[in-house]
């Protein structure tokens, strides 16, 4: 690689392209196969959320945050919820904790069930992504009967959620947790240990963790490359500190620390992980309890600025919210992981191939509603 | 009517400050009981603030030996006004915590944050653009140690005319994104960027659109607004 | 049933034009005819047996008709002719920028090398279209005449996507044919001779006369031919010039409608030959595995499609269980691994020819 040098040629990756994951485009400056330069234009999703924000109240802007991170929407409403109630001072009863942890660990498992999937499509593996939305649209049958809608859920209230849990829904998420462990394996068999699968994906797109730091990468992508950060774990918010439950990081078992197939192992290790904390959030979810009654007629903050972050399935997720007491947000400030983890993508990827490109592209796990906002 | 429910909520409120949650949680009607909790974390975060600025004033006094109770700020406060006198406006806010730096200051101020062993805030987690009104704009760096884990918000604050903040792009790469998008919604110039475009709006749009004076254009490239409103509006 | 033996027939059947070079036309034409719907149907068949064996291995049904009206029938046994049916009619586009000629050529040039290919393939003890003395020589020199249609295609389009998809494949097929080619060698040192029915015929005796059991090289050449005709017809985990998620379609992406499904038709004609030269030079072409039984006409015909049809579904397996190869590895695999291993197998069945043969 790289002693002949040819003329260089600069390729448009997107804004539709099936690997992009949504309206991404990629300048791509590329030598033959080998690409020295990328340069990611984004915002041809851009919905003005924040001006939005600034125009409604703050209950109308939870539907926005469902579509934000369209496929986490769970983690996007509770980060918002937690954000508006640490500046009211609202404390949530301890059902309505319980119900926001499973909600968000559920869509934890369907969003990195989604990024995992859509991983294989990316180095053309067709049919563990067909397993993965199997099973995740068994994920996606249960917040339908929770609150009626598959995909934007508007679920977490500030102060509470927006409906009990039905009647029968415990069962049915033991009987999914059962159905689902032994499926991971499948996975793994069929995908993570295939040995073209791992040529095409270690060693490749190697994330040092200084650089990863450097541009803000967070959550799997940052924990892909040794550093052990989770929110949950070091800055826990809502209950988390009441579950047992590791915090997997990449160790670079068949390459280097902070390669493509360490971003992705994080992610299978994280399902792992969330079924744990399900089972102990189900085994202790108190019985009775009103899930309306801490929610506030009226929200109106005092004066203020908060900065939040909580764990969303792409990383650090925060909201900057500054309150002037009135009903409306003076400013709403989202901090999305995939902003930050699309930028360094010029970084770790100049010199590899362009199949390369679509694979480490894939491993950062973007979703393009989050990033453009 | 009004004045028993105010006298039940400081009764409730008093007693919930010694410790006692249930008196509030007893109370019957929600109303009652959820004004009771917002007058609650009133009273708290008041006893805060009076503790935090009994601290200060311990501190002005014994500032060779900073107490534990001091918040994060006051340390770094302390710390960034040693390595750089003169560059801390004030730190606190008007509600919250957080560290005034003089735009003058920035640039030789965000390598020692940085780069010194006792900051060490290797991670900028957020820069969010503010329009405070008045002809001000202000930068909002939230910045994270991962090895110190330790979290600190500084702002920049600059008249309108002269929105000019030294850029950090190169300290922090994330910095390249964020800075161009605000100069995106609210147009602070970042000085010493290498590529300060716009980033999420197309690259001939006018006006910064988060400022408080924005007026949306009646028409893009000859696609007018509709005029009617929706019913929800 | 060869081209010279139809035109005796013809001879003898319409006297009058004894002698007369239509019959030699139409001698030629006939079986071309014959061979054009053995294609089509090929391709029908494949493709609805590729949806339905990727249905099942990924836990779904497929296409399955429901409903009344205009649907794909039972099971989608008509999904196909439904799709056939949309491509002719679709418009057919051809980029402001192309180059036009190149671009209509390509299709044509692509299904000519597959369609040329098909016609030595024997289905039978005399149901063969040319029996060439150098049948398998003939076969691997025109099955990659293909690439050069491939190369047109992704010149033409005037799209720098279909380059790439062109450059890649060209590489690809090139790079493919030699253990190809090496390890059809091993079955012509055991058969000297280059006829595909001379090659059939060594290996009859039932099961364990074929090719394929008759020495652990001849196995391991096996593997190898099937491994570089996977890559020869484009198949995952070998489709980089297609390559959905990068290429988004490679050197087809600006076709559409009719040009477009002689990409397809050729693709599964490809796939027909390499597994009629898999079966015949490794698998015992048209013999029975019993000998002595089933071994009329009819029954050859059905040995040799349903051996075929084996293969293919294991190249059906393979596409729809692995991932893809990035370029450089694919070129790895080619020749630091298939290459040396086909080499080493020559002198492999050599020797063991030498002390058991």
């Amino acid at each position: 690689m790289g002693i002949i040098h040819g003329e260089e040629m600069v390729l448009n990756i997107g804004p539709q392209h099936p690997s992009t994951h949504g309206v991404l485009r990629l300048k791509v400056r590329t030598d033959g196969e080998v690409v020295s330069d990328i340069y990611p234009v984004i915002g041809y999703l851009h919905r003005c959320f924040e001006k939005h924000c600034e125009n409604v109240t703050y209950e109308q802007v939870i539907p926005y945050t469902d579509r934000c991170d369209y496929v986490a929407s769970m983690n996007n409403n509770l980060g918002y919820a937690i954000t508006v109630e640490e500046l009211m001072g609202i404390e949530v009863p301890e059902k309505v904790e319980y119900i926001r942890i499973i909600m968000a660990e559920f869509n934890r498992i369907a969003s990195h069930l989604l990024a995992l999937g859509t991983y294989g499509l990316d180095v053309g593996a067709f049919t563990p992504f067909l397993y993965m939305f199997r099973d995740r649209e068994r994920i996606l049958d249960m917040f339908e009967l929770i609150c009626g809608a598959r995909l934007l859920y508007n679920y977490i209230w500030v102060g509470g959620v927006s409906h009990d849990l039905p009647k029968g829904f415990v069962e049915t998420a033991y009987g999914f947790l059962d159905y689902f462990e032994p499926q991971v394996k499948e996975y793994n068999n069929l995908l993570t240990y295939n040995k073209i699968f791992i040529e095409r994906t270690a060693d490749v797109g190697v994330m040092p963790p200084d650089v990863a730091i450097s541009y803000g990468v967070t959550g799997p992508n940052l924990r892909g490359s040794g550093v052990k950060w989770d929110i949950r774990k070091d800055e826990p918010y809502s209950i988390y500190n009441k579950f047992d439950f590791e915090v997997p990081v990449g160790k670079g078992e068949l390459g280097t620390v902070g390669d493509c197939w360490d971003r992705y192992w994080v992610r299978m290790r994280e399902i792992e992980e969330s079924v744990k904390i399900l089972r102990q959030a189900l085994k202790a979810l108190p019985k009775g309890g009103d899930v309306h009654q801490a929610i506030p007629k009226k929200i109106r903050p005092p004066k203020g600025s908060i900065y939040k972050r909580t764990e969303s399935p792409r990383g650090d997720l925060a909201y900057y919210i500054t309150s002037d007491g009135t009903p409306k947000p003076y400013r709403l400030k989202m901090r999305s992981p995939a902003f930050t983890s699309i930028s360094v993508l010029n970084e770790i990827s100049r010199g590899w191939m362009l199949s390369d490109v679509i694979a480490i592209l894939g491993s950062l796990d973007i979703v393009l509603g989050e990033i453009d906002r | 009517m009004t004045d028993d429910r105010d006298k039940l909520i400081s009764e409730v409120v008093e007693k919930a400050l010694q410790g006692d949650m249930d008196a509030i949680n007893n109370i019957e009607d929600r109303v009652i009981r959820s004004k009771a909790k917002a007058a609650l974390h009133k009273a708290k975060k008041a006893a805060k603030a009076v503790e935090s600025s009994a601290s200060d004033a311990n501190e002005d006094k014994t500032e060779t030996s900073p107490k534990a109770e001091q918040t994060i700020h006051q340390k770094m406060a302390i710390l960034i006004e040693e390595k750089e006198s003169g560059s801390v406006i004030s730190q606190e806010g008007e509600e919250e915590a957080c560290i005034y730096i003089k735009p003058e200051s920035w640039e030789s101020l965000a390598p020692i944050l940085r780069n010194d062993d006792a900051m060490d805030f290797d991670s900028l987690q957020c820069i969010t653009g503010m329009d405070m009104g008045e002809g001000i704009l202000e930068s909002r760096y939230n910045f994270h140690s991962m090895k110190l884990r330790h979290a600190i918000e500084i702002r920049i604050a600059v008249p309108m005319e002269k929105p000019d903040i030294y850029s950090i792009e190169q300290i922090w790469r994330i910095g390249d994104w964020f800075e161009r998008e605000v100069y995106d919604m609210y147009g602070i110039i970042f000085t010493g960027h290498r590529n300060l475009k716009r980033m999420l709006l197309p690259d001939d749009w006018e006006g910064w659109p988060l400022r408080k004076d924005y007026e949306t254009p009646q028409s893009y490239h000859g696609i007018t607004v509709p005029k009617v409103k929706e019913e929800w509006e | 049933m060869t081209v010279d033996a139809l035109y005796h027939w013809l001879n003898e059947t319409f006297p009058f034009l004894s002698g007369n070079e239509i019959l030699i036309v139409l001698a030629i034409l006939i079986p071309s005819v014959a061979l054009f719907m053995v294609i089509a149907v090929n391709a029908l068949v494949l493709v609805y047996a590729e949806r339905k064996v990727s249905a099942f291995m990924q836990d779904r049904v497929g296409p399955m008709g429901q409903g009344v009206g205009l649907h794909a029938g039972k099971w989608g046994l008509l999904q196909t002719v439904a799709d056939a049916l949309k491509l002719i009619s679709k418009e057919d586009i051809i980029p402001r920028l192309a180059d036009r000629k190149l671009f209509i050529m390509a299709p044509f040039v692509i299904f000519v090398g597959a369609f040329i290919a098909v016609i030595a393939l024997p289905f039978g003890e005399t149901i063969i279209i040319a029996d060439m003395n150098i049948g398998i020589f003939y076969i691997l020199a025109v099955s990659s005449f293909g690439v050069i249609g491939l190369i047109l295609a992704g010149w033409s389009s005037n799209n720098k996507w279909s380059l790439y998809g062109g450059m890649r494949s060209a590489a690809q097929i090139i790079s493919y044919e030699i253990p190809a080619g090496l390890s059809l060698i091993t079955v012509i040192m055991l058969t000297e001779t280059l006829s595909m029915q001379g090659i059939i015929q060594y290996q009859s005796g039932g099961l364990f006369s074929w090719i394929v059991f008759s020495s652990p090289f001849s196995f391991i050449a096996f593997i190898v031919y099937f491994i570089a005709a996977i890559a020869e017809t484009n198949r995952t985990p070998f489709d980089i010039p297609e390559a959905e998620s990068e290429l988004v379609g490679g050197f087809h992406t600006e076709y559409s409608g009719m040009r477009w499904s002689f990409f397809f038709l050729s693709e599964y004609a490809n796939m027909l030959v390499v597994c009629g030269v898999a079966v015949t030079g490794f698998l015992g072409g048209w013999q029975s595995p019993i000998p002595g039984y089933f071994n009329t006409a009819g029954w050859s015909i059905f040995w040799f499609i349903s051996k075929i049809l084996f293969l293919v579904f294991v190249m059906m397996w393979v596409r729809w269980t692995f991932p893809r190869l990035r370029v450089d590895q694919l070129m790895d695999i080619c020749w630091k691994y298939l290459l040396p291993i086909a080499l080493f197998n020559i002198f492999g069945v050599g020797i063991w020819t030498l002390i058991f043969g």
